[in-house]
């Protein structure tokens, strides 16, 4: 192997590479909680809508789950401009995300409300909750502690998703190890540590997920 | 005076699924009407359409000298807000202690101050015998304790009527006279029940009036000793004596 390694070229871009890091997490967290909204707002169409609301939220679930994020992502990237909607990468991307996580985690959450037993919701109903009462009441704290661990799944595969906003030029993980890469050719060592913060963030964010779920959500999750 | 009053009712779960056919009945304030029959004949069908979880395909339902309209949510609100209904299976939120229970509707939905609805929360839950239960969730007491929270969330809501379906079918047989003990304090209490019951002693003994029901269709109705001891029809007086021999 002709390659020698030189792992001080890119230490140096350490501190670049870590300002990366800080755009990956905060455009994803941001999506993920934008996509929370949007997924609970369509599973509730979905299970408690008009036939009309119904179809739209099915025909949206379908499309993104059905559809690579990639091409989503292009879809808005050079779609939105047409309808003269111009946004930065940035948004551009944080929307595609939030989008994709909607249409995954309504399906999560609908089968969550499908799971809440027929009995406490006929309770609720003739005791006179509202629909947006039963959810704050009964299905909510009924499907927090099922969901909690494959919502902080999809949260993790999502951190690692983000990466292709680099095609759009966000200079986030990806994005900057992109950069650097062109500009010192030292594709193994760069990839290694972008990787090595990949590997870090998700250990952490599960880590910080396994807390929340354990002392916010009772639920018993393995840290590591 | 009459308080409740249904006129030919017709209900179906589908279409090919009839399950009451013209139910013609009159409920006066404070009465006890027990409705027996065998499984299937329409007892359950009567309290749902009663609470709005089954709209009716004919007929009309009036109480207090109001016609419901099923098709209007207000109409179905102000109907409820007279009625409570104490399920089979409990139906209690296993998400909140018994105390939260009992509480939630009347804090929640009739908004009423906090104070006191946990003082009446908890004086219920005594008289129910589960004055040493308020933190506990449902799951961690027994089939009878579970549906004297029931009865107790039901009691909090101030009911004019309060229907309870064949409350003692999901228990051990050793649990149901707790949860027996419990309706009879309430039988007491002025509120107008209407029991959907197998338990044909407890029917005859808190009953002031006593329906027999069978195919979706009112068999006949009449006093406790009448349907018990000197039923018009042969239907009924097959039933009873089923009944009584098993």
């Amino acid at each position: 192997m002709s390659y020698t390694l030189q792992w001080g070229v890119a230490f140096d871009y350490l501190p670049y590479f870590l300002g990366g890091a800080l755009v990956t997490l905060h455009l994803t967290f941001l999506g993920f909680l934008a996509g929370l909204i949007i997924g609970i707002t369509t599973a509730v169409a979905q299970v408690y809508g008009s036939p009309l609301m119904q179809r739209t939220a099915n025909i949206y679930v379908v499309f993104f789950t059905n559809t690579p994020s990639l091409v989503t992502a292009f879809f808005i990237f050079f779609g939105l401009p047409e309808f003269g909607i111009l946004l930065s990468p940035y948004l551009c991307i944080l929307i595609n995300l939030a989008l994709n996580a909607g249409a995954f985690l309504a399906d999560v959450f609908r089968s969550g409300i499908q799971s809440v037993k027929t009995t406490e919701m006929e309770a609720a109903e003739i005791m006179g909750f509202s629909l947006f009462q039963k959810v704050q009441y009964v299905i909510a704290p009924h499907i927090a502690k099922t969901l909690y661990p494959p919502i902080s799944n999809l949260y993790i595969i999502f951190i690692l998703g983000s990466a292709l906003a680099s095609i759009f030029g966000v200079e986030e993980l990806t994005g900057r190890a992109f950069n650097v890469d062109s500009e010192t050719f030292r594709s193994i060592e760069i990839y290694t540590i972008a990787a090595t913060i990949y590997v870090l963030m998700t250990f952490a964010a599960s880590f910080a997920l396994a807390l929340v779920g354990r002392y916010v959500f009772r639920v018993k999750a393995r840290m590591f | 005076m009459t308080q409740l009053e249904i006129n030919g009712l017709f209900a179906e779960y589908s279409p090919s699924l009839p399950i009451l056919e013209d139910v013609s009945l009159k409920i006066e304030t404070g009465e006890i009407i027990s409705i027996i029959g065998p499984s299937g004949s329409g007892k359950s069908t009567i309290l749902r359409v009663l609470v709005g979880l089954l709209h009716p395909s004919q007929g009309h339902v009036i109480v207090n000298g109001t016609e419901v309209n099923y098709k209007s949510p207000s109409a179905l609100k102000s109907m409820r807000d007279t009625m409570a209904m104490v399920f089979q299976q409990f139906n209690l939120f296993q998400n909140m202690s018994v105390l939260r229970n009992v509480m939630i509707a009347p804090l929640k939905i009739k908004k009423e101050p906090e104070a006191e609805v946990e003082a009446r929360a908890k004086e219920y839950l005594e008289i129910m015998g589960l004055g040493e239960k308020f933190d506990a969730y449902p799951d961690q007491l027994s089939g009878g304790q579970q549906q004297r929270v029931a009865l107790a969330r039901a009691l909090a809501l101030r009911p004019k009527i309060l229907l309870l379906d064949e409350v003692t079918s999901a228990l051990d047989p050793e649990m149901v006279n707790e949860v027996l003990d419990a309706i009879r304090v309430l039988s007491t209490k002025g509120i107008t029940l209407i029991i959907v019951s197998h338990e044909m002693a407890f029917v005859r003994e808190v009953s002031d009036r006593v329906i027999m029901m069978d195919d979706g269709k009112v068999v006949e109705i009449g006093t406790p000793d009448e349907i018990f001891t000197a039923a018009k029809t042969q239907r009924c007086r097959d039933f009873i004596s089923n009944i009584i021999q098993h």
